[in-house]
C-alpha cells in the first residue's frame, strides 16, 4: 500500500515538472478576469471582446503607446492638411458635409489569405445599418449619409455632421463597433440567410437573430474564424481559453526576425482575482490584461511578484464619480437640498479625495473635471477643490443645517415646517472598492454632520434602466457612485459620449422636453440620470459641436469644465488607473495611453527578451 | 403501480409549468436586462440603440407575454441562446457546464465516502484513544475551515508555494495533448478541488459515521456474534458495519441533487466551470435563458428524484402500497 502511494506521489511529481515555460517555447499566456460573450463584429460591449478581438484584427487607424492616431488598415490617417478630409461650409461658417477619403493598405489581407478590400467595408456598413440587426451602436453610424467607392482599395465616407473624432478607435468611424472591418467573404452568407429569414418569418426575428447572427459559427467560434491582425484564431475553449499564432503574411513586423517574437498567444479566463493573483505568482501566466487586476495595490503587487514580473499603472479613461439626485420630484433628495450648488461643494470640500483615491484605488488621481487628464479638451486650470471640512461645514451653515439637538447630526426646518435631518443616502455596486469608499465617505461625512446611508448593490442592478433611470421616483435618492468614460478615444463634446446635457440644443430651441433626462414624458430614456439641466451648459456644447476646428473646440470644451467645475452636477473622486503585471523579458506588453482602448493594440511586436525581441515601446 | 406511476408523472407537467412560471417572473421582477449590460460597456450607447435592443429582443413587452413566448419555444426544446456566449443556452449548460460539476462533485463525493467509512469506524472501534481523539480534531477542523479559505490555502501551498506542482485552477492546460496526457493533466486540475469540495462531509460523515457505530457495536446481535466466537474484524466490518452504515448511505442520497446543482464557492476559487458558478453569473448579468434552463433542470430533478424515493419505499416496505 504505501509502496503505491509513493509512486502516485513520484508519479504526480514526474507530471508536475514537465511543463515548459513560455519563453522556452516562444509563447505568451494572457490571463482576464471575464471572458468575451462572441466575436461578432458588431455587437457587445468594451472590455476583454475589445483586447481579444485586437489580438487578431486591427483597425483602420490605432492609437500607440504615445497616443498618437496611426494608421492600420489604412495607408494614412486622414487629414485636412493630406487632403483625406474635405468640409464644405454653408452661410455663416455652418459645416454641410465632410468628406473623408480612406486607402486600405495593398498588402493588407485577411488571415485566410482573402484580400482586404472596399468591398468588405460597404458590406460592414450594409450590415451596421439594417434595422432588424442587433448591432450594439449606431451613435457614428447614424452620422454617415453615404459610403462611395473609389477602386478596390478606396472609398470616401461622407457625415451629415462634423465628425472631428472619425478616426478614432471603438467604432467611431461608424462602421463595425470592434476594428471597423469586418470580413464579407465570410460573413455574407450568413447575412443574406439571416435576412431572407427574417422576411419569410416576421415574428420570428427575435429567435433568428439570436440563433444565426449573433449564435453564427464565426460569432462563437465554432466555424471559420479570419481577421485582419497579426495573429490568426487557432480555437476558443468556452470558459478556459481561446488561442491564437502569429501570421506571416501580417503587414507589420516587429524588428529583426519574427521568430524572435512570441509566436503563440493563450488568453485564459480566470473569474476569481485571488485565483488570477495565484496562478500569475506561480507562474503559470505570463501577462494580465489590463481588467483582471482592478483595484489592486500596485505597491503590494510589486512585493509579491519581486522580480518575476513588472506591475504597470497606465490610465483607464475612466471617472469614478459621485452622482447627484436633482430631481425636484425626489422630495427625499429635495428636501437635502441637493439642487443647490452650495450643498454639492461643502460635499466635495468634506471629502480628502487624495487620501480615499490612494487607499481604495492606488495609483489613482484626483479628478476636477468630466474629462480625464491628458484629453485633447482637458482643462488643467481648474478648481481643485481641496479637503477643507471647515469650509464644508460653513456652506451647510449658510443653507441653513446645524445640529440642534446635538446628536452629531444635522439637521434643519423645511419651508412647509419639517425637520430634516441631514441623511444621504449612497449607492454603488459590490466591487470591494466600492465597499470600502462606502465606509470611508461615512467618515467624511459624519466629519461634517451629515449621516451616510450605505448602500451596495449588484452591479446589475444599480445599473438598470429600472433603477438608475428612475431617480425622479426617488428609486435612488441622493448618491449613485460609478465610473464613467472621460473622454479619452471620444469627443469631448460629442452628443453621445457625456452624460451632462439636458437639451439638444443642435436640433431645437430650448423646450419643455429635456430630451437626456429621464422623466415619465419621455418614457425615462437619457443619459443625464441626475436631472442636471443647465441652459448655459447646453448652449456651450451645441456651439462647440457646430464647431471644427480642433482647437477652438476644446477652447470652449475647457469653459464647459469651469461651469461644470463649479456647479458640480456630479463630484469626479478620481481618474481610474488600471494594474497591468507582465513575466520579466516580456517586451512591449505596454498600453500606455487610455487612447489605446485595448491593451493588445500591438501584438505584433510582442517577445521574450531571452528569444532575441528587441525592446520598442 | 403502473397506474400511480403514470400520476404522478402527470403531476410533474403541472409542476413544472408553475415553478417555470415562478422562475421567469422572480427573474423578470429583478431589475436590469441585457441591454443594460451592453449600454455599460459602451460609452457612445444612446437611448435611441437601448429602445431599438430592447424593441428586437422583445424585451419592451410585458414579462407574461415573454414568458408565453420562452414557453412555446421551451417545450420544443428550444431554451433560446445564452446571452453571455452566443450559444444554445441548454447546450452551454448540458455540455460545457454539467459534465464537469458532475466530474467534480461525484468525486468529492466518492472521496468522501471512501476516507469518512473507515476513519468513522476506526475512530468508534477505539473510542477515547489517541487515534479517536485525532480524528475527532480533524473533524472539528474540516467543518469548521470555510471551503473557499481551504481552497486559497491549498493554492498557495501547492501552486504558489511549491511552484508549479499542482495547477492553481482551471479544468485543464491550454496546448496539452494526447489521451495520456490530457488524462494526468485533468487529474492535477481535480486534486485540489476535490480535496477542498470534500472536505466538509468527509468531516460530517465520519462523525455521523463514528456515531452510527457506537450504537451498533452495542446491541445485542453484535455481542451475541462476539460471543459466538467470530474474529473482532467479521464482527465489526461484516456485522456492525452492514447495520451502521445504512443511515449514511441515506444521508448521501439527499447530497446526490449537489452532483448537479454545483458547488459555487469551490467552482469560484479554483476556476472551475460548473453549474453553481453557471446559475450565479447568469443571474448576476440578466442571461435569463441560461438561468431558466439550469433552474428548471434543477426542478425536474428535484421532482425526479422525489418520484423515485416514493417508488422505492413502495418496493422496500411491504406495508406500503400505491393500488
Amino acid at each position: 500500500m504505501r509502496k503505491v502511494l509513493l509512486l502516485a506521489i513520484g508519479g504526480l511529481l514526474c507530471f508536475s515538472v514537465a511543463a515548459l515555460t513560455s519563453p522556452a517555447i516562444n509563447n505568451l499566456v494572457i490571463a482576464s478576469t471575464q471572458e468575451p460573450s462572441n466575436l461578432n463584429p458588431w455587437e457587445g460591449a468594451a472590455d476583454t471582446k475589445e483586447n481579444v478581438m485586437g489580438v487578431f484584427n486591427i483597425g483602420l487607424t490605432y492609437f500607440d503607446s504615445e497616443g498618437n492616431l496611426m494608421p492600420g488598415l489604412a495607408t494614412e490617417v486622414p487629414t485636412i492638411e493630406n487632403g483625406r478630409v474635405v468640409v464644405t461650409y454653408g452661410p455663416g461658417g455652418k459645416v454641410l458635409t465632410q468628406d473623408v477619403l480612406w486607402t486600405l493598405r495593398d498588402d493588407a489581407y485577411w488571415s485566410d489569405g482573402v484580400p482586404i478590400t472596399t468591398d468588405d467595408v460597404l458590406f460592414t456598413y450594409e450590415v451596421q445599418k439594417t434595422p432588424e440587426l442587433p448591432v450594439t451602436t449606431r451613435a457614428f453610424s447614424s452620422l454617415i449619409k453615404e459610403i462611395r467607392r473609389v477602386s478596390d482599395k478606396s472609398f470616401w465616407i461622407s457625415y451629415s455632421s462634423p465628425n472631428l473624432f472619425f478616426a478614432n478607435v471603438g467604432g467611431a468611424i461608424g462602421l463595425a463597433r470592434f476594428y471597423d472591418i469586418a470580413p464579407k467573404h465570410i460573413w455574407e452568407p450568413i447575412y443574406r440567410q439571416v435576412m431572407e429569414q427574417i422576411q419569410a418569418n416576421p415574428d420570428k426575428v427575435t429567435e433568428i437573430i439570436e440563433g444565426q447572427f449573433l449564435g453564427a459559427p464565426p460569432a462563437t467560434g465554432t466555424g471559420t474564424v479570419v481577421g485582419s491582425g497579426a495573429f490568426q484564431f487557432e480555437e476558443w475553449q468556452i470558459n478556459q481559453f481561446l488561442r491564437f499564432s502569429r501570421r506571416a503574411d501580417f503587414f507589420m513586423d516587429p524588428p529583426g526576425p519574427a521568430e524572435n517574437y512570441v509566436q503563440e498567444i493563450t488568453y485564459r479566463f480566470i473569474v476569481n482575482q485571488a485565483t488570477l493573483l495565484s496562478a500569475i505568482i506561480a507562474g503559470e501566466i505570463d501577462a494580465s490584461d489590463d481588467i483582471g487586476l482592478a483595484g489592486l495595490d500596485p505597491v503590494v503587487l510589486r512585493g509579491q511578484l519581486g522580480a518575476q514580473a513588472t506591475v504597470d499603472i497606465t490610465p483607464s479613461g475612466f471617472i469614478e464619480k459621485l452622482n447627484f439626485n436633482l430631481f425636484p420630484q425626489c422630495e427625499a433628495a429635495a428636501d437635502l437640498l441637493l439642487g443647490d450648488k452650495r450643498t454639492r461643494q461643502a460635499i466635495i470640500q468634506a471629502i480628502d479625495r487624495a487620501d480615499l483615491a490612494q487607499t481604495v484605488y492606488p495609483g489613482a488621481t484626483v479628478s476636477n473635471s468630466f474629462l480625464v487628464a491628458g484629453d485633447v479638451g482637458y482643462n488643467e486650470n481648474l478648481n481643485e477643490w481641496e479637503y477643507d471640512p471647515d469650509a464644508a461645514r460653513a456652506l451647510l451653515a449658510e443653507l441653513g443645517w446645524s445640529d440642534t439637538d446635538s446628536d452629531g447630526w444635522l439637521e434643519r426646518t423645511t419651508a412647509d415646517g419639517r425637520e430634516i435631518e441631514f441623511a444621504l443616502h449612497w449607492v454603488a455596486t459590490t466591487a470591494s472598492f466600492r465597499i470600502r469608499t462606502g465606509e470611508i465617505l461615512q467618515e467624511f461625512m459624519a466629519d461634517v454632520g451629515i449621516k451616510l446611508e450605505v448602500e451596495n448593490l449588484p452591479g446589475s442592478v444599480v445599473f438598470s434602466s429600472e433603477y438608475l433611470n428612475h431617480g425622479s421616483e426617488c428609486t435612488w435618492r441622493g448618491i449613485v457612485e460609478y465610473a464613467e468614460a472621460g473622454g479619452i478615444g471620444q469627443a469631448p463634446a460629442d452628443p453621445l459620449s457625456n452624460e451632462l446635457w439636458a437639451n439638444d440644443l443642435m436640433a431645437t430651441a430650448v423646450d419643455p422636453l429635456l430630451e437626456n433626462v429621464p422623466l415619465p414624458d419621455n418614457g425615462f430614456g437619457g443619459t443625464n440620470i441626475m436631472g442636471w439641466n443647465n441652459p448655459e451648459f447646453d448652449q456651450m456644447r451645441a456651439t462647440a459641436l457646430k464647431e471644427f476646428d480642433a482647437t477652438r473646440r476644446a477652447e470652449i470644451v475647457k469653459q464647459m469644465q469651469v461651469l461644470y467645475n463649479e456647479e458640480l452636477p456630479t463630484v469626479p473622486l478620481y481618474d481610474r488607473v488600471e494594474i497591468v503585471t507582465k513575466a520579466a523579458g516580456l517586451l512591449n506588453y505596454v498600453k500606455g495611453t487610455a487612447a489605446a482602448r485595448a491593451q493588445t493594440w500591438n501584438a505584433w511586436e510582442w517577445g521574450w527578451e531571452q528569444n532575441g525581441a528587441v525592446a520598442v515601446r | 403501480m403502473a397506474t400511480y406511476v403514470i400520476r404522478r408523472l402527470l403531476q410533474v407537467i403541472p409542476t413544472l409549468f408553475v415553478i417555470s412560471l415562478i422562475l421567469y417572473g422572480l427573474l423578470a421582477l429583478k431589475p436590469g436586462d441585457p441591454i443594460d449590460e451592453l449600454r455599460r460597456g459602451n460609452p457612445g450607447f444612446t437611448q435611441e440603440d437601448y429602445d431599438r435592443l430592447r424593441r428586437l429582443y422583445g424585451l419592451d413587452r410585458p414579462w407574461y407575454v415573454r414568458y408565453w413566448r420562452w414557453l412555446g419555444r421551451a417545450v420544443h426544446g428550444d431554451f433560446g441562446p445564452s446571452r453571455q456566449f452566443g450559444r444554445p443556452a441548454a447546450a452551454y449548460i448540458f455540455k460545457y457546464r454539467l459534465p464537469n460539476t458532475v466530474l467534480l462533485s461525484g468525486l468529492s463525493l466518492l472521496l468522501a465516502f471512501l476516507v469518512s467509512v473507515p476513519a468513522g469506524v476506526i475512530s468508534a472501534l477505539r473510542q477515547h484513544t489517541v487515534v479517536d481523539y485525532a480524528v475527532t480534531v480533524a473533524n472539528f477542523i474540516g467543518v469548521s475551515i470555510p471551503i473557499f479559505w481551504l481552497g486559497i490555502m491549498l493554492i498557495y501551498v501547492f501552486a504558489v508555494h511549491f511552484r508549479g506542482f499542482l495547477p492553481a485552477g482551471g479544468l485543464t492546460t491550454p496546448g496539452v495533448t494526447g489521451t495520456w496526457a490530457t488524462f494526468i493533466d485533468r487529474l492535477r486540475h481535480l486534486i485540489l478541488p476535490v480535496i477542498a469540495l470534500s472536505s466538509l462531509q468527509l468531516a460530517q460523515w465520519t462523525r455521523f459515521m463514528r456515531s452510527s457505530m457506537l450504537d451498533v457495536i452495542k446491541l445485542d446481535y453484535v455481542i451475541t456474534a462476539r460471543a459466538k466466537g467470530l474474529s473482532e474484524w467479521r464482527v465489526n466490518f461484516h456485522h456492525a458495519l452492514h447495520n451502521a452504515i445504512l443511515p449514511l448511505i441515506t444521508l448521501i442520497g439527499l447530497n446526490v441533487p449537489l452532483l448537479f446543482s454545483g458547488a459555487i464557492l469551490t467552482e469560484t476559487v479554483f476556476n472551475w466551470p460548473g453549474m453553481g458558478r453557471a446559475i450565479f453569473d447568469a443571474i448576476l448579468v440578466n442571461d435569463f435563458n441560461v438561468a431558466m434552463v439550469s433552474l428548471m433542470f434543477i426542478a425536474l430533478l428535484v421532482l425526479g428524484f422525489n418520484l423515485m424515493a416514493d417508488l422505492t419505499y413502495a418496493l422496500v416496505d411491504p406495508r406500503i402500497r400505491y393500488d
